[in-house]
């Protein structure tokens, strides 16, 4: 008996191909997996605030330096209702056209893009559909400028070392 | 004499558009002012980065052009007060972080402290307390935090414990105790990071 | 005979990879998809869950490629990755209320998890192995159906050889009392 379950066991299984499509859809919104140790990652959700349509989100995915004091952020948004999504921010230089975010599923509800930066502060702000700015209701609040919509803001360390701009 | 003021100002707008294209993207009424506003940073030693991209975000976001001179304005003065307060060796990272820092309502004093208490970079900790402020932490409070961390933390140690504070404030905790008692258990665990041994912790024997 | 043709090796295709052709990893991905959904699919005894901490368990194989030491043995690599995925969906399956429980009295009764191949036989076994506790079900799919050797396990879950040898031997021990019992329903 205990042989026939082993033999039923080892039997193949046939998993649908596409887990293939899937997986690789997700794999190309990764960065290119380097050689070596990432630092830790840092994952910070969130629920989406009430009476808003999208909910907005930065994940904080600190994946190893590509040059020696730069690190790869990316940035996420929850916005099924939106046609298109761009980062805008210190990094830059507050062009709308410079970052677009790409639907990370297909139901094109999750928005993404990676932006590597160095150390440093920065303000930034996803603009939905061309005319809406939202902020990151999770991340920390940039002050307030007087500008009629407000700006998130994201740290990003250095190696301890005190790297100048 | 005012045509020769405008003039005068004029050129220098010129002049600081050549070196800096991006200016080109602003507001004709802003162009002018925010250029001699650089001008000063420029010669004052302080960065002109910050003010550019506050400049461009104003732009952006389809601010009227007084508002995008008024607060490029402010973070001017913000940057100075940040290097009377952190030295003249400050870098311009620490200086952003530090005019951030002031801006949501931190003291010149605190800044000094933090001075002080860091042989490090501080543009974490200032960048820290700048957020901590934001998120509703009166400002004592929360340099009072930062500066029992600002000895021995390491830089992730301060995203992670600004990350906790938030996080407890989301659960309805007081802005003021979420910082008070975050810091304290996150230099608990830096103690315990050190080789001290604390004899009290353990059990006696009856 | 002629000369085999050999496909591009684990090795190669990792290397493409880690040089910027994400494109490659499509290669890695069919070549162990039915081979770890294999054991993903005992061990969660649910295919829906299988599939999806495969899927998990590739995209992170991705995230980290940088971190395998030897390319060529890619699979194996992975694999600690699945057996991973897997224990993190079993505990996750527990705390939801599903089927896969190994405390005996709530299964008694309990209805058998809907099925790809609806044989009694298969049913059996899935339940059977259902009553397993996790870590002797994970031993026991790792030894007689991955065919590793100790040393591997080891080096796959974290345990020592002898924490394995017993824990296999435990699962043979039970999967044959829990058989014996369902002789006899």
């Amino acid at each position: 008996m205990f042989d026939r379950i082993v033999a039923h066991l080892r039997a193949p299984v046939r998993i649908d191909p596409a887990l293939d499509e899937r997986v690789m859809a997700e794999v190309s919104t990764l960065p290119t997996p380097t050689s070596g140790r990432p630092a830790a990652a840092v994952w910070r959700w969130l629920a989406p605030l009430a009476g808003l349509a999208a909910a907005a989100t930065v994940l904080a995915v600190m994946a190893r330096p590509t040059t020696p004091s730069t690190h790869k952020l990316q940035f996420v948004l929850v916005a099924p209702q939106a046609a298109t999504v761009s980062l805008v921010g210190d990094f830059n230089d507050w062009d709308a056209a410079r970052t677009p975010m790409h639907p990370l599923r297909a139901d094109g509800s999750v928005w993404s893009a990676v932006v590597p930066l160095g150390p440093g502060r920065y303000h930034y702000a996803f603009l939905v559909n061309g005319s809406r700015w939202l902020a990151d209701p999770a991340a920390p609040t940039a002050s307030d400028d007087g500008f009629g919509t407000p700006s998130s803001v994201v740290t990003v360390s250095g190696s301890g070392r005190g790297e100048g701009t | 004499m005012r045509i020769a003021a405008l003039f005068a100002a004029l050129t220098l707008a010129t002049r600081v558009a050549a070196q800096e294209p991006r200016l080109e993207r602003l507001d004709s009424a802003a162009r002018a002012p925010v250029a001699a506003l650089l001008d000063s940073a420029r010669a004052a030693g302080l960065p002109p980065e910050p003010l550019i991209q506050r400049a461009l975000e104003g732009t952006t976001k389809g601010a009227p052009a007084d508002r995008v001179v008024a607060a490029v304005r402010r973070l001017a003065t913000d940057l100075g007060r940040a290097r009377d307060a952190l030295g003249q060796s400050a870098d311009p990272l620490e200086l952003e972080a530090g005019a951030a820092a002031l801006r949501a309502g931190a003291s010149p004093g605190a800044l000094a402290q933090l001075r002080r208490a860091r042989h490090q970079p501080l543009m974490v900790p200032l960048a820290v307390l700048a957020d901590l402020v934001a998120s509703g932490v009166p400002p004592d409070s929360a340099a009072a935090a930062v500066l029992v961390l600002a000895g021995s933390a390491r830089d992730a140690d301060l995203v992670e414990f600004r990350r906790a504070v938030e996080r407890d404030i989301a659960l309805g905790a007081s802005p003021a105790g979420a910082a008070t008692g975050g810091a304290r258990a996150a230099a608990g665990v830096t103690d315990l990071n050190s080789t001290a041994r604390t004899g009290s912790a353990r059990p006696r024997r009856p | 005979m002629g000369i085999d043709r050999v496909a591009t090796s684990d090795a190669d295709l990792v290397r493409r990879v880690l040089a910027g052709d994400s494109g490659a990893y499509a290669g890695l991905v069919a070549r162990y998809r039915d081979r770890l959904g294999r054991y993903a699919v005992h061990m969660l005894g649910n295919r829906e869950e299988a599939e999806e901490a495969l899927q998990d368990a590739f995209v992170r194989g991705y995230r980290s490629l940088g971190r395998c030491d030897s390319p060529e043995r890619f699979g194996a690599w992975l694999y600690g990755i699945l057996v991973n995925r897997c224990r993190t969906a079993g505990a996750r399956a527990t705390r939801r209320g599903r089927m896969f429980v190994h405390d005996d009295a709530a299964l008694n009764g309990a209805s058998l998890p809907t099925a790809i191949e609806r044989t009694e036989f298969e049913d059996v076994v899935r339940w059977a192995l259902a009553r397993l506790r996790p870590e002797y079900r994970e031993a026991f799919l790792l030894k007689f159906v991955e065919d590793l050797e100790y040393e591997e396990m080891a080096r796959l879950t974290g345990a020592g050889v002898s924490a394995l040898k017993m824990r296999v031997k435990r699962a043979r021990e039970q999967l044959q009392l829990i058989l014996r019992e369902a002789e006899h329903v």
